[in-house]
């Protein structure tokens, strides 16, 4: 009986078929979700059409609403509609608290250090709000591509801290998405253009929003993109440029300065139709009342100058963080609806000397970026001409004595990245341990962020200085933390509690899932079979792909059977119902399939250092 | 490779101080391109976390043979000899000429024209380093082993000073 076919390499069993991938930006004002159909990488529109959504929840006491329609209620619904909520993600209580007045929220401290909002449906936190505005994204993938997603990748602002990416990446996971990559934004706007082809260069993103603006300097020297520096400023945006000529208007109207709110509103209207307008005509008319008037392009510039002039400022300082002047840069990306206005065009031109990439949509152009890399993560297109190397943005250290921080893995190492520390007993019979890490450029652990306290249990007891436990500090790919612990002496591995200072622990996002899926009237038995039967199909097309390629070459007779076997074992518990059954059978194939997986690599790197290792070392 | 290999091994190179650094550099980016971790997104978790671990030591490995003072470390300890971060060189000349270097680098603000007496200590420093790094190479070729190891500690030295030193410029430039 053939429970398996091997093909020769290239022709497989079953016709390709294209895995359904997106990129999300998920922004402070506005999100949206992005694949390549066809060839080229689009963003998708929902049913009216509209492709931005607004990055707003709102609250009802039996219904969530997420986008403009949740945005519309904001004026009449004030607490129960979560804005910006991007700017709580991954942050404490303490945090939340000094951002006052510009959040107008109910806040209560949560059980993880997280803050909870208080909503006409509960409290909710910033995570189960993001994983709102993401389910609502990925519907809108999911249906334009036909099927249930496969993987994303999700884009954040390159300085996100761990807790602010792990918090990302959990309201991925209660959305339900399979999360391909975390992307920095101004890499996915470099890679929308192409950037990424070239042999070395150093990039600036410009990246003006609503409220927000960022500069990153990026270096990349042959597929690695280094984040050199970033900055900016998260109280500035678009929105200013809009209050800046509505107080012009207000000031030549006469309408004094104390203005109703909806005078304001009014007034606002204008100057956003007015900035917008001034982008194709040279002048526009404005009236207000009985008042009427002109502003041209130069009158408009002169408003919106001292506004440009911050956002120059920041990008002088980031320069000087990367130890660059203007000149040297080569390539300068624009991102966000506001850089549409010329007036930044011109002066962003002006200040690094040459023609910023403006052809891309700059709200789509991160979406379209992480969608690219999607494509290429779930395997639809051949990576060879997307690889990026990206790096830690903040150095990792751990707690010392007298609240000092000792560096072990510092900002800008490559990732994925693993260091090892030795710690030792202090007390007799000691069995547990506390390890504090922290993360930041300061030497003081109270000027860097708390990241997480990890408990070392299970040491097995010796005198004080006699055990050595060996702490391995592990960054993936995505820039997420994990540790693993083991006494040298008696090969012992430690037993490891995290508790993240502001984040959710593992059961702690079981207990939402549950909350969520009784919300949706979902049935949970179902949606866990489903998770555990896709998993199943993943290491199964994994294991098959694997063994066509070289199963034959590097597995005896007897292994090659027992791997069949249990193949088959899984492919009988997925036809199945039992969840539990289906992760079992997982495990027993990864296990039995362990020392395959490892000469693969080891026949990969044979094959990717052939005609140098060989011949060098024979010598 | 497997995880057991020697960093030089898995980079093809021969386990010697100097090393052909564009080499290095090429077959790190060929490495990096089979074991990625984006390479292994759409495999199952447990190929995800293998492949996480290979590139995570490629990265070490790579760290590690592109910068002088980890990579005499590293020889050192393939020979069996480890070098406790406590250990000093018993060179008092040496000792003496490091104190009188670190005097000028603390005094260089007070100088009539600062940017130039860093430049010309900077200049020093990275002279006496590349010496230095010069002559590991040869007691090392030569299998003197103690004579290597006190290089090594040596070379700590220097590297640390020149970061000061290059901290400082940094510092200076700033103030303009």
């Amino acid at each position: 009986m053939a429970l398996l076919q091997i093909s020769e390499p290239g022709q497989s069993p079953e016709p390709h078929q294209r895995k359904r991938a997106v990129g999300i930006d998920l922004g402070t004002t506005n999100s949206l979700v992005a694949t390549v159909r066809s060839g080229s990488a689009e963003a998708i529109a929902d049913s009216d059409g509209e492709v931005i959504l607004p990055s707003a929840v709102h609250y009802g006491e039996s219904d969530i609403t997420v986008g403009a329609a949740a945005r519309n209620r904001a004026g009449k619904d004030p607490y129960n509609t979560l804005l910006s909520i991007k700017r709580l993600m991954g942050r404490g209580i303490a945090d939340v608290r000094s951002f006052g007045e510009q959040l107008p929220y109910k806040f209560a401290a949560d059980s993880g250090g997280m803050p909870a909002i208080e909503t006409a449906a509960g409290p909710v936190n910033p995570v189960q709000v993001s994983a709102e505005i993401l389910k609502v994204l990925a519907q809108r993938g999911a249906e334009a591509l036909g099927g249930d997603l496969d993987g994303a990748v999700i884009t954040v602002p390159a300085y996100f801290d761990d807790a602010q990416r792990q918090a990302t990446k959990d309201a991925a996971r209660l959305a339900g998405l399979k999360v391909l990559r975390l992307l920095n934004e101004p890499t996915a706007a470099a890679v929308a253009y192409g950037l990424d082809q070239q042999e070395e260069g150093l990039i600036a993103v410009y990246d003006l929003g609503g409220g927000t603006f960022d500069i990153s300097i990026l270096r990349l020297s042959r597929g690695v993109f280094e984040v050199l520096s970033t900055g900016g400023d998260t109280a500035l945006g678009g929105d200013d440029f809009d209050r800046a000529i509505a107080s012009w208007i207000a000031e030549q109207a006469g309408l004094g300065t104390d203005l109703d709110v909806s005078t304001q509103r009014a007034l606002l209207d204008r100057a956003c139709a007015a900035k917008e307008a001034l982008a194709a005509e040279e002048s526009v008319a404005l009236e207000y009342g009985d008042w009427r008037d002109q502003l041209d392009r130069a009158g408009m510039a002169a408003l919106l100058d001292p506004l440009i002039d911050k956002t120059l400022r920041a990008c002088k300082r980031a320069l000087r963080d990367a130890d660059l002047s203007a000149d040297e840069i080569g390539e300068v990306v624009l991102v966000g609806g506001s850089t549409r206005t010329l007036r930044v065009r011109e002066r962003v031109e002006d200040y690094f000397g040459r023609v910023p990439h403006a052809d891309i949509d700059p709200d789509q152009v991160v979406a379209i970026g992480a969608a690219l890399q999607a494509d290429v993560l779930v395997g639809n297109k051949s990576r060879e001409d997307l690889l990026l190397l990206d790096v830690i943005p903040l150095s990792l250290g751990i707690e010392t004595m007298g609240g000092l921080t000792e560096k072990l893995i510092p900002r800008n190492t490559t990732i994925p990245v693993a260091k090892a520390q030795e710690f030792t007993t202090f007390k007799d019979g000691q069995t547990a341990m506390a390890i504090h890490v922290v993360q930041g450029e300061r030497e003081l652990v109270k000027d860097c962020r708390s990241l997480a306290r990890f408990e070392l249990r299970g040491i097995p007891p010796m005198v004080a200085g006699a055990a050595h436990i060996r702490v391995t500090f592990q960054v993936d790919a995505d820039g997420l933390l994990s540790v693993t612990a083991m006494e040298k002496s008696s090969g012992v591995s430690a037993d490891i509690t995290v508790k993240p200072s502001y984040g959710l622990e593992d059961a702690d996002i079981a207990r939402m899932l549950q909350e969520s899926y009784a919300h949706a009237e979902e049935d949970v038995a179902a949606r866990a079979l489903r998770e555990a039967q896709v998993e199943a199909e993943r290491v199964l097309e994994s294991l098959l792909v694997a063994l066509r390629e070289n199963g034959a070459e590097l597995l005896q007779e007897n292994e090659l059977d027992g791997l069949e076997r249990a193949m088959e074992a899984l492919r009988l518990a997925h036809n199945g119902g039992d969840a539990d059954e289906i992760h079992r059978r997982i495990e027993a194939l990864n296990t039995l399939s362990e020392p395959f997986a490892a000469r693969r690599m080891d026949a990969s790197i044979r094959r990717a250092m052939q005609g140098h290792s060989l011949d060098e070392f024979d010598q | 490779m497997s995880l057991h290999q020697t960093y030089f091994e898995m980079f093809g190179l021969q386990p010697a101080f100097h090393i052909d650094r564009a080499a290095l550099a090429e077959r790190y980016r060929k490495l990096q391109r089979e074991f990625h971790p984006d390479k292994y997104a759409a495999r199952s978790d447990r190929e995800q976390l293998l492949a996480m671990q290979y590139a995570a030591q490629i990265n070490e490995a790579h760290t590690t043979l592109r910068d002088p003072v980890l990579r005499a470390a590293y020889l050192l300890k393939l020979a069996g000899v480890e070098v406790s971060p406590e250990q000093t060189t018993s060179d008092a000349e040496f000792l003496m000429q490091q104190m009188m270097l670190r005097e000028r680098l603390e005094e260089v603000r007070d100088e009539s024209d600062p940017a130039a007496a860093i430049d010309e200590l900077g200049e020093e420093v990275r002279g006496l380093f590349a010496t230095e790094q010069r002559n590991f190479a040869d007691v090392f070729a030569a299998g003197n082993l103690d004579a290597g190891k006190d290089s090594l500690l040596k070379l700590q030295f220097l590297s640390k000073l020149q970061r000061q030193v290059e901290e400082l410029e940094e510092d200076l430039l700033g103030d303009y």
